[in-house]
């Protein structure tokens, strides 16, 4: 009854509770939840009921409302707690399976006053509220995983199993072995906080419930308390070795259930880690029905310190059968089946100290285990020995568990995981590519074993587009301004505002049109990049995919030239301003010289026609970047391809010859700049020297050509001669035949001049 | 077990010594007991080591818990190699003091030089004055 309560703070707040606004109680769960669909609670309370007619608790405050029996369940410090909740009888009607299958498994359990009944633990009302909201399938109103998870339709109560197989699809969940609490929320979103009682209703309990330390443990523990983990790893037969989930388990939940399990208990004081999460519903192998997660919780604190080492799952033996238990259970699961081990020890020595006995078993063990890796360490043979010493006398060692490392590991490779290695770690493939022909050349060559080389395989994940819809209230005005990794929030509100053509001045203006011109050098890189990239792409492609690829390639590279030479479609030739904008930027003119390549013959002719229309501007710009030399190859390799013609009229703009052969001016100052440049005396010879190839390979060619070629080289070595002899730079390479060149359109007198100007003898240089 | 060759994780340096370098200058020595994907540490039986000169102490300090974030670096300590070291030990009463009048001293050489600057109509502002982005 309610007035025997004996806490009069937590009936205010319940009272409290209910007379609040009718706000709250819209998002009751049982008004308008799963409480009222699946109408549990009436059941349950009838149960209870009927529980409360039972005679034996003196004090017994059996509440007809199931709710306050929890709190009751959790909120009392006295004795007579026990025999209450003795009250509570598990259920046959529990639907979760993994409970069902626990049920059935053992022998039912009879309340027995006065003794500590596993029942105690998993009150029917308390296993209600979790298994609620886990199976309560429809799509809740306020649902924080959907936001993680891809859009599911909403599935009745006999699909639960179905989500297992629905797990995320990126997330890897072992059913035998037990995954790290998966987290429909991503890792790293702050934890809910208990006082918003109205979100979440589906994964929260409806109301927050105390933690209260548990009653003291009334069992004596197996094992004397300063066992370290490591010892209890080598205790024999016990059950914390082998797989925490022995073969008859049913699947453990599923990862929506396991999430919104794990929102559940978020709300306690303390967090779940891996090693706890194990003891919840799933793991029904043990004798023990499913422990009640809350109340394990504080539990824990008072088992063998520290955290206890639930397996050494790594090289162990894995057990028998879980022995079965046919006396009474006890609290702590696996203390309960490391207490039923006592009979399991060899009989002559059952007159030992039980310390005694374990030490003895343990050294057993440990002669076993020596062979094993116990710890995983990696192939360093003489520092494994002395590793593995330091390990067996290391108190301490194994603290993280097997299980908490393949956890960690997991996540690091799922960060690994990649749609497009090349892109994302670009440097990591090709170093191991390298690594990899290294060592098959060098296995061609030895014939040897080939050794394994242990390599990282990142699973290629094929990329999901997920649309991240923020959270919504159902019903509420406004939107809910919740931030989060995925859903960042505007710092500014920045406008921007585009200014006027009039009020910028000259600076303004030459700014601005540098910037534009970054712009277009950017575009035009990744143009370049996307085009050197198709190699790579062509190969690793299908057979229909090819044409498309190869179009795409052209297209880019299209693009490309018309951001070098501008696109202005009035005129017949574009102006080279444009061009020699780009050009007076270092990275522009990088960027040509990796363009050059791809680009068509004319293409290319027109480029290093302009270049070389505007060189004595390049040149003057180029002074601090001395970047055109890079040029030099690739009009080189052009210049080979280039015919007669445009060799001739390249040397005319190269050197600034008059069109005709007039009387020349005085001084030839475009000239002077070229020669005086690395690269300009550089191209300059090259491309006397490819006309003079031409003209020795082709005699027959139309005398026109060739008339023209005379004419041009007179007017060149007019003009070379009349130079002053400036410092003439070095050029990168000197073409044989310059001489054989030269002499045929001078007499010896000038050529020696020429030789010695142009320092074409050998001796010279 | 080789734990994903090729990259860098913790877990095979998982019950180890290692030294730690935080981000505040301390150096760390324990023995690595867990970690996290953030690489979060628990060091235990942890020792806070101060170097001045060529003298060092140990405080010990128990069981640290660093947050991932704050770590510059760690290394494996080689249990065979770690006492052939040129460095001397001393007491920790004796290595603080000498870290106190290192600080002074040092301090006293940052004043001299701002004042320098001041005269001079220089100011060098100050790294924790500086907004860090």
């Amino acid at each position: 009854s309610l007035e025997d309560c004996p806490l009069d703070e937590d009936e205010d707040t319940f009272q409290g509770l209910g007379e609040e606004d009718e706000e709250i109680d819209q998002f009751n769960d049982d008004t308008f939840g799963s409480g009222a669909i699946d109408d549990d609670w009436q059941e349950a309370h009838e149960r209870l009921a009927e529980l409360e007619e039972k005679p034996p608790v003196a004090a017994g405050e059996q509440a007809g409302n199931g709710e306050r029996d929890e709190m009751d369940l959790l909120g009392d410090h006295e004795e007579n707690l026990a025999e209450r909740l003795s009250k509570m009888v598990i259920e046959n009607e529990l639907e979760d399976p993994a409970i069902m299958r626990a049920v059935q498994t053992r022998p039912v359990l009879q309340p027995q006053p006065g003794s500590l009944n596993s029942s105690i633990w998993d009150g029917s009302e308390v296993l209600r509220r979790i298994r609620g909201p886990l199976l309560a399938q429809e799509t809740p109103a306020v649902s924080v995983l959907e936001y993680a998870l891809p859009q599911r339709a909403p599935q009745g109560p006999e699909d639960e199993r179905d989500l297992s197989e629905r797990a995320l699809p990126r997330r890897s969940t072992s059913p035998v072995i037990g995954s790290p609490p998966v987290r429909a929320v991503p890792i790293g979103t702050p934890p809910k906080q208990v006082a918003v009682p109205n979100f979440s209703q589906q994964i929260l309990c409806p109301k927050p419930v105390h933690v209260r330390p548990p009653m003291p443990p009334r069992y004596p523990a197996p094992y004397g308390e300063r066992m370290s983990p490591d010892q209890l790893c080598r205790v024999p037969n016990s059950s914390l070795l082998g797989p925490p989930f022995p073969a008859n388990t049913p699947p453990v939940l599923s990862p929506l259930q396991r999430a919104q399990l794990l929102g559940g208990a978020q709300l306690q004081p303390g967090r779940m880690s891996p090693s706890q999460f194990a003891r919840v519903p799933g793991f029904v192998g043990s004798p023990l029905a499913a422990v009640n997660p809350k109340l394990l919780q504080g539990r824990v604190g008072q088992m063998l310190p520290p955290a206890p080492g639930f397996r050494a799952f790594f090289g162990a033996p894995p057990p028998a059968t879980p022995p079965p238990q046919p006396h009474p259970p006890g609290p702590g699961p696996h203390l309960q089946t490391l207490r039923s081990q006592a009979p399991m020890f060899r009989a002559d020595t059952t007159h030992l100290h039980p310390q005694h006995r374990r030490l003895l078993h343990q050294r057993q063990l440990q002669n076993r285990n020596q062979h094993r890796n116990l710890n995983g360490a990696g192939e360093r043979g003489s520092h494994r020995s002395s590793h593995q010493d330091h390990l067996r006398k290391d108190p301490y060692a194994n603290l993280m568990l097997q299980r908490e490392k393949d956890w960690v590991s997991k996540i690091q490779m799922m960060q690994l995981q990649s749609t497009d290695p090349y892109l994302d770690d670009f440097y990591y493939q090709n170093y191991f590519e390298k690594l990899e022909k290294l060592s098959a050349a060098e296995e061609m060559q030895g014939d040897g074993p080939k050794k394994e080389r242990t390599k990282l395989i990142t699973p290629q994940v094929a990329k999901l587009e997920h649309a991240y819809k923020p959270v919504q209230f159902e019903g509420s005005l406004g939107k809910l301004t919740v931030s989060s990794v995925n859903n960042p929030r505007k710092m500014i509100d920045a406008v921007v505002t585009s200014r006027g053509e009039d009020d910028e001045t000259k600076e303004k203006q030459v700014r601005d049109k540098r910037r534009k011109t970054l712009v277009i050098i950017e575009k035009t890189y990744s143009l370049l990049l996307d085009v050197e990239d198709y190699e790579r792409r062509y190969l690793l492609s299908l057979e229909e995919e090819r044409p498309a690829l190869v179009d795409e390639r052209k297209h880019k590279i299209c693009g490309m030239y018309d951001n070098l030479r501008g696109k202005l479609p009035g005129r017949d030739r574009p102006s080279d301003e444009h061009f020699v904008q780009i050009m007076c930027i270092r990275k522009g003119k990088r960027m040509v010289a990796r363009v050059l390549p791809f680009l068509s013959t004319e293409q290319a002719a027109d480029i290093l026609m302009a270049t070389a229309r505007n060189l004595p501007l390049l040149i003057k710009k180029d002074a601090q970047d001395e970047v055109l030399p890079c040029l030099l190859s690739p009009f080189s390799v052009l210049l080979y391809h280039l015919p007669s013609v445009t060799v001739t009229s390249l040397l005319q703009q190269l050197m600034n010859l008059p069109q005709s052969a007039a009387a020349p001016a005085p001084c030839n100052p475009h000239l002077t700049t070229v020669l005086q440049n690395k690269f300009g005396l550089s191209l300059l010879l090259t491309l006397l020297s490819r006309g003079e190839d031409l003209q020795r390979l082709e005699p027959a060619a139309e005398p026109a050509q060739s008339d023209q070629w005379t004419e041009v080289m007179f007017m060149a070595t007019r003009e070379l001669l009349r130079i002053p002899q400036a410092a003439l730079a070095k050029p990168i390479s000197a073409p044989a035949n310059l001489v054989s060149l030269f002499s045929r359109y001078v007499d010896q007198q000038k050529l020696t001049l020429l030789e010695t100007k142009l320092q074409l003898v050998q001796g010279i240089r | 077990m080789n734990y994903m060759p090729g990259t860098a994780s913790l877990i095979e340096d998982i019950d180890k010594k290692h030294l730690v370098l935080l981000r505040d200058g301390r150096t760390l020595i324990g023995f690595l007991r867990s970690i996290d994907q953030f690489a979060n540490l628990v060091l235990h039986q942890t020792v806070e080591r101060i170097h001045v000169g060529k003298k060092y102490g140990d405080i010990p300090r128990g069981i640290f818990v660093v947050r991932g974030e704050n770590v510059v670096l760690l290394g494996e300590i080689d249990l065979e190699k770690e006492s052939d070291t040129p460095l001397q030990q001393v007491s920790i009463e004796e290595i603080l003091e000498e870290q106190r009048v290192e600080q002074q001293t040092r301090l006293e050489a940052e004043r001299l030089k701002v004042q320098a600057l001041k005269d001079r109509g220089l100011s060098i502002p100050r790294a924790d004055t500086l907004d860090e982005y």
